[in-house]
């Protein structure tokens, strides 16, 4: 819109806004000399001799910076203006890769300012080099990296953070997993035990459990189960089996009834479309006063058997077939069968992160249940820890196919020492 | 290891048929439960797993088929497993579920022996 007609024809530039004006008033406001944008260009200039004395540098470096040009001009080198480390790297990798290259990019350094404070900046240069290809200066851009770096350290700071979450995570399944195993197994008169257990990831705790207690009478009670899932809301369910199997042997020890009274239980607590269930196996331990060592009754619901190692060389499963997993069935069928267990033999629980690891051989890829029979034969006869050592020798050489928690619990009846009596 | 399931659905007069093909284990389970109530099961019909495809089934993946049962018992439904691998039926001996779910040799097996509720 025109004002005031001749007035601004007249020559009243700076109010008036006609295309033509427009166009002389940008020219004016880029009539900026080439000096001008570089010396308030928005990042810093300089430039140096080949061995890096400062021969020019513009006004914003020196703003930032906070010195006059002459001490630097004539005074300083680059590498003198960075910290002590930025001037190790400086000469170590930077000068080099620069005289190599010809140029270097986006580096992240920092500079010294006058007053001491330090400034991140991104620096990148290059060497013009004469008609002849000789080398004559460096020119440098650096950049004001102080958003940039102060972003670097949020995210650093976040990370350090969720790191620590998850060393906390990782502690609070650690701790709860030990709540879920005895801190150590009861010493039965007559009797080696061990136990190992095998954590598949720190980040989930498992579902396995194990115990070995006494009952009246000196009966000993033991047990190894695994609840289906992983995580807390399997570790709930754990803690619930485990002590409903303590609590139920104490009421009813006959190795059925404990395991109908946990089904009950957890039927009763999970029956809604999150089943949840477990399969255990649990043993009445008597000892056999006729025959020496020890008579075992186990009861399965619908855990693999347990693997007999007897003296004289040979190895069987103990099959109880038509036990039914824990939990799911209103009324489930607990198989039960008996043995003796005499000097020299080795009975083993385990759970099912054994027999599924992922190996290379054996059939579908896993380590599978005629392997493992297998290798009790060519370890029988054995013991309880010798048998626990060797299992925990194979979940190592299974390595990352283990992706499962893994329980396993031996019992083996050693010779009798001459001072004990049989 | 190329550990994955594959699952089609597909709805018939006599109910849903969801055939399962890979590793049913603890990373694939949960996505046949959450499959379950979209099957579209009504009252009376029939809820078939096809397993002709299954190459490995670990506990999350009975616990996957223990949640079908409770999902068509509570539809009021009924379920049956076609095709069960030999590996899936020796599981279900160890764990005692050989006799809990009835199973047919192929899911048009199962839809054949499929009869309407008698009401």
């Amino acid at each position: 819109m025109r004002e005031a007609g001749g007035a601004a024809e007249s020559g009243d530039r700076g109010e008036d806004r006609r295309p033509a004006d427009e166009e002389a008033l940008f020219s004016a406001l880029l009539e900026d000399s080439a000096e001008e944008l570089y010396e308030h260009a928005p990042c810093g200039y300089l430039t140096t001799l080949m061995d890096g004395q400062i021969v020019k540098v513009n006004s914003t470096l020196l703003d930032w910076l906070g010195y006059e040009r002459g001490k630097l001009v004539g005074r300083k080198r680059f590498s003198e203006l960075l910290t002590v480390g930025g001037r190790l790297y400086h000469e170590t990798h930077f000068a080099p890769l620069l005289r190599m290259q010809g140029e270097i990019s986006a580096i992240a350094l920092e500079l010294k300012t006058a007053d001491g404070s330090r400034l991140p900046v991104m620096v990148t240069s290059r060497v013009k080099t004469g008609s002849d290809g000789q080398p004559l200066l460096i020119r440098t851009t650096i950049l004001d990296a102080r958003d940039r770096r102060a972003y670097e350290v949020e995210l650093l700071r976040a990370r350090q953070e969720a790191d620590q979450e998850r060393d906390r995570l990782k502690l609070l399944n650690s701790t709860l997993q030990k709540t879920l195993l005895p801190p150590a197994l009861a010493n039965v008169p007559g009797l080696d035990v061990a136990a190992y257990y095998h954590i598949a990831s720190v980040e989930e705790v498992g579902g396995d459990f194990y115990d070995l207690f006494p009952l009246a009478a000196g009966t000993w009670g033991l047990f190894l189960g695994d609840v289906c899932g992983k995580g807390a809301a399997a570790a709930a369910v754990t803690s619930l089996a485990r002590y409903t199997l303590r609590a139920a042997a104490v009421y009813d020890p006959d190795p059925a009834a404990v395991l109908t009274n946990l089904n009950t239980v957890l039927n009763h607590e999970y029956n809604g479309t999150d089943p949840r269930f477990c399969t255990v196996i649990f043993g009445l331990l008597t000892p056999d006063a006729d025959r020496g060592g020890f008579r075992i009754t186990l009861a399965s619901g619908g855990h693999p058997p347990a693997l007999l190692m007897r003296a004289d060389g040979t190895a069987d499963y103990l099959p109880t077939p038509g036990g039914q997993l824990i939990g799911v069935l209103p009324d489930a069928d607990i198989a039960t069968t008996t043995v003796h267990l005499a000097v020299g033999d080795t009975l083993l629980l385990h759970t099912d992160g054994l027999t599924e690891a992922h190996t290379n051989a054996g059939s579908e890829g896993r380590y599978g249940d005629d392997a493992l029979l297998a290798f009790g034969r060519a370890l029988a006869p054995t013991t309880a820890s010798a048998v626990i050592g060797a299992v925990r020798d194979l979940l190592d050489t299974f390595g990352s196919g283990v992706d499962d928690d893994t329980a396993v619990l031996a019992v083996h009846v050693p010779r009798p020492t001459a001072d004990e009596p049989r | 290891m190329i550990r994955h399931l594959t699952l089609r659905t597909r709805t018939t007069a006599k109910g849903a048929v969801i055939e399962l093909t890979g590793e049913l284990d603890h990373r694939t389970a949960p996505e046949v439960r959450a499959a379950l109530p979209g099957a579209g099961l009504e009252a009376g019909q029939q809820l078939v797993l096809d397993l002709a495809g299954l190459t490995f089934c670990d506990s999350s993946g009975i616990t996957v088929l223990l949640a079908a049962r409770n999902h068509a018992r509570a539809a009021d439904a009924s379920i049956a497993l076609a095709a069960v691998p030999d590996h899936l039926q020796r599981i279900f001996r160890v764990v005692g579920l050989e006799h809990v779910f009835p199973t047919h040799p192929t899911a048009g097996a199962a839809e054949a022996a499929w009869q309407p509720p008698t009401s």
